[in-house]
């Protein structure tokens, strides 16, 4: 049976171990060389209203894994930019029998709207401030490498919390999982109301870091300076960075991760970033593998 | 012609009236009411028992489209839609394209509305307050008040700078016109599509503070009670601005303040999986803001309730939420929605309703309307209401244009059965058809 993948939220943790398990399973063949199932009839659109190279290579990679065409759609040229409404060009799309949309909109629930009108599976790329889905598992497919489990573990996500699709699909998939979340910024950048999201919330870095075992770093957007929102990069730094300083109060084995592109010496220093600790790469190669996961269970691969 | 409106609950708050009785009606004018003594020469009879009989219901806050947007919704619709609703007197908002600035635009809806093709109700046009609702200058208000507005407001566009406000309420003050002000503080709401809160920070869109419209409350109320213009707070959605409201009239502030159908019957929560039928302006708040309000109607802080008719095309609503336009099409379930979630909760009386939809508005903007007072407006304006009529309200039957109802597929217990303003400008299919006899 055909599904989409929009959300963590809406998902049950056997869903998200499904998922998980599954891009275990690709990762593990594809480095084997050993055959993972193919898909070859299906063509998925690469749908990215936003920017975002290393996403969509992460798609196009797994849908080449899976002997998928993938069409990529190059919206700034599209009939979107001469006034075309979303609805229309997903119906086009879906007309021009697509089987598969991967999406990434500016939008928070764009990617819903799309799969009303698409009537086949849509994976969400990330849409706006709400859920990046895949990333979420590339993250969970990582600790799990890392540290054996992620039931129990403490994990604390660092950075621009309100704006980030990255950190609510995180909270969700970790607390689903069993994981202590911890969302850790200025308040400026934190969620006014809180209630609603998985985990605590911390303003004090020093605290939320405390016997962690995981760090997701966020990346700070350009923007949230230009809107006043945190007095300059330098606060930001001496405020939130995670250095090795920072992560004494840390769990001696904590690993580091940031889900790129990495402000070098903002969210992050440079030794911490390429150390010991760093599972950043980790996470990019995982993130293809994921996808595979991804398209699969779309398609009615898997429970 | 004699028309007979016979033995139904004749609720007026204009008289303090709420008693059994019948309304007789001679040439568009009402002329008796209660018992009647004279039934000679009656034309056309409709049977009223366990019906309400009530002044035809005001709205003081409608959005007609009319001109430059009659894909959503265009005066004949918007008011055959307002009299399908119960209403004989509708105002409507100046945010049109052009906008409504000028005496020649406020001929034009006088004029069009009262055509035949139209719904038959009353249209008192609300001028803006700035020229292009641009709130750098003032339009000329008087000359729209010569023309026929009934108030000015920049409507969704409120005026940021507080000079330009004082001196707009100073100016309204002599010329004796009402200002409508929606409340917002644009520094604070800019980009915001939903209530700032629990469901905002899940979903991920940006969210409008209460604060937004608390301090814009405030600001207004304190104007207008330095000035000494009557303001009227259009759509109150925070349990705060009540409270601000409130202590701002036990000051003196000439104040009076509306709320609207969805911001006491749903609450952020209802945005669900962004379902852009939910996205209003002030945005839906949360379960104690709604018992707050409620309260506050209560209490008579809250004077009206307006349906904030915003109707819009399909295809501008099925776009993803953040770029949907804010508002609903309300009008024809506005009643039913107060009877439903208000007058039969025992939150208000039939007496304080009827106040709220048709003899309030209609005293704050000095409407020749709201009461069944014989010779007290031009033509007879009533409602008739089954209030325990048991109803699903279908936006594909609406009147409307627009069917970007939140309230469709819901069900009420109360509905206006027929709609008099002057004479029968609605009659609803489950009005009994034996309730109705013609001797002529």
């Amino acid at each position: 049976m055909p599904q989409n993948l929009l959300e963590i939220r809406n998902l049950e943790p056997d869903q998200i171990n499904a998922l998980i398990e599954l891009g275990r399973d690709f990762k593990k063949r594809v480095r084997a060389d050993e055959a993972v199932p193919n898909l070859s009839k299906k063509v998925v659109g690469m749908l990215f209203f936003e920017n975002s190279t290393r996403t969509r290579v992460s798609f196009e990679q797994a849908a080449f894994y899976l002997g998928m065409r993938s069409s990529n759609f190059a919206t700034s040229a599209s009939s979107m930019s001469k006034g075309e409404t979303l609805k229309d060009t997903i119906l086009t799309l879906r007309h021009e029998r697509l089987d598969a949309l991967v999406m990434r909109h500016k939008s928070s629930g764009a990617p819903g709207l799309a799969a009303k009108h698409f009537g086949g599976p849509v994976v969400n790329a990330g849409d706006g401030q709400h859920e990046h889905p895949t990333q979420a598992l590339a993250d969970a497919v990582t600790i799990l490498e890392r540290k054996g489990r992620i039931e129990g573990l403490k994990v604390a996500i660092v950075g621009d919390v309100k704006h980030s699709r990255v950190a609510r699909s995180n909270g969700w998939l970790l607390e689903k999982l069993g994981a202590e979340v911890r969302f850790v910024g200025p308040r400026t950048l934190l969620p006014s109301q809180t209630a609603s999201l998985p985990g605590g919330f911390y303003d004090d870095l020093d605290e939320g870091l405390e016997d962690v075992d995981v760090v997701i770093c966020l990346r700070l957007q350009k923007e949230r300076m230009e809107q006043g929102m945190i007095g300059s990069v330098g606060e930001y730094a001496h405020m939130y960075q995670i250095n090795a300083e920072r992560l004494r109060v840390a769990d001696a084995g904590c690993i580091v991760m940031h889900p790129g592109p990495i402000n070098r010496g903002v969210e992050i220093d440079d030794p911490t970033a390429d150390g010991e600790r760093s599972a950043i790469t980790a996470q990019v190669e995982n993130g293809v593998f994921v996808r595979m996961a991804s398209f699969y269970w779309c398609f009615g691969g898997a429970a | 012609m004699r028309t007979l409106l016979r033995n139904g609950r004749i609720i007026d708050p204009s008289q303090g009236l709420d008693t059994i009785g019948s309304v007789l009606i001679e040439d568009d004018q009402i002329i008796e009411i209660g018992e009647i003594g004279d039934l000679s020469d009656i034309d056309e009879v409709y049977d009223c028992t366990d019906f309400w009989i009530t002044p035809g219901l005001v709205d003081m806050h409608v959005h007609l489209r009319e001109p430059g947007q009659e894909h959503k919704e265009t005066i004949q619709t918007g008011t055959q839609a307002a009299a399908a609703g119960g209403y004989t007197t509708i105002c409507c908002m100046p945010n049109t394209n052009p906008p409504l600035d000028n005496p020649a635009i406020i001929d034009f809806i006088l004029d069009k509305s009262a055509s035949p093709e139209a719904g038959g109700v009353f249209v008192a046009p609300v001028g803006a307050l700035t020229k292009g609702l641009k709130g750098l200058e003032l339009s000329n208000l008087g000359a729209m008040k010569r023309a026929g507005i009934v108030a000015a407001s920049d409507e969704g566009f409120p005026v940021q700078n507080s000079q330009l406000m004082t001196d707009a309420m100073e100016f309204c003050v002599q010329l004796g016109l009402p200002i409508m002000a929606h409340c917002d503080d644009a520094s604070l709401s800019e980009g915001g599509v939903m209530n700032d809160g629990a469901v905002s920070a899940m979903l991920g869109l940006k969210g409008t503070p209460r604060t937004a419209e608390e301090i814009a409350t405030m600001r207004n109320c304190l104007l207008s009670l330095h000035t000494g213009c009557p303001v009227h707070i259009m759509r109150v959605s925070t349990w705060g601005a009540v409270e601000i409201i409130r202590l701002m009239k036990s000051l003196g502030a000439p104040v009076t303040c509306e709320i609207c159908p969805m911001h006491f019957t749903f609450t952020e929560d209802h945005i669900g999986d962004f379902d852009t039928k939910f996205k209003m302006q002030p945005p839906l708040r949360t379960k104690v803001d709604i018992e707050l309000l409620e309260q506050a109607l209560q209490d008579g802080t809250i004077d009206c309730i307006a349906s904030d008719h915003s109707p819009h095309a399909s295809h501008e609503v099925d776009v993803p939420f953040d770029e949907a336009p804010f508002g609903a099409s309300t009008i024809e379930a506005t009643l039913a929605v107060t009877l439903t979630n208000l007058t039969h909760t025992g939150i208000l009386t039939p007496l304080e309703t009827v106040n709220k939809l048709s003899t309030m508005p209609a005293q704050i903007l000095h409407l020749d309307a709201g009461t069944l007072v014989p010779g007290e407006t031009p033509v007879a304006q009533l409602t008739v209401i089954d209030p325990n009529l048991e109803w699903k309200f279908d936006r594909n039957k609406s009147f409307s244009k627009s069917k970007n109802a939140p309230f469709h597929n819901m069900s009420f217990k109360g509905k206006a059965v027929l709609t008099f303003c002057g004479g029968e400008i609605y009659r609803d299919q489950r009005f009994p058809s034996e309730r109705y006899a013609i001797y002529m």
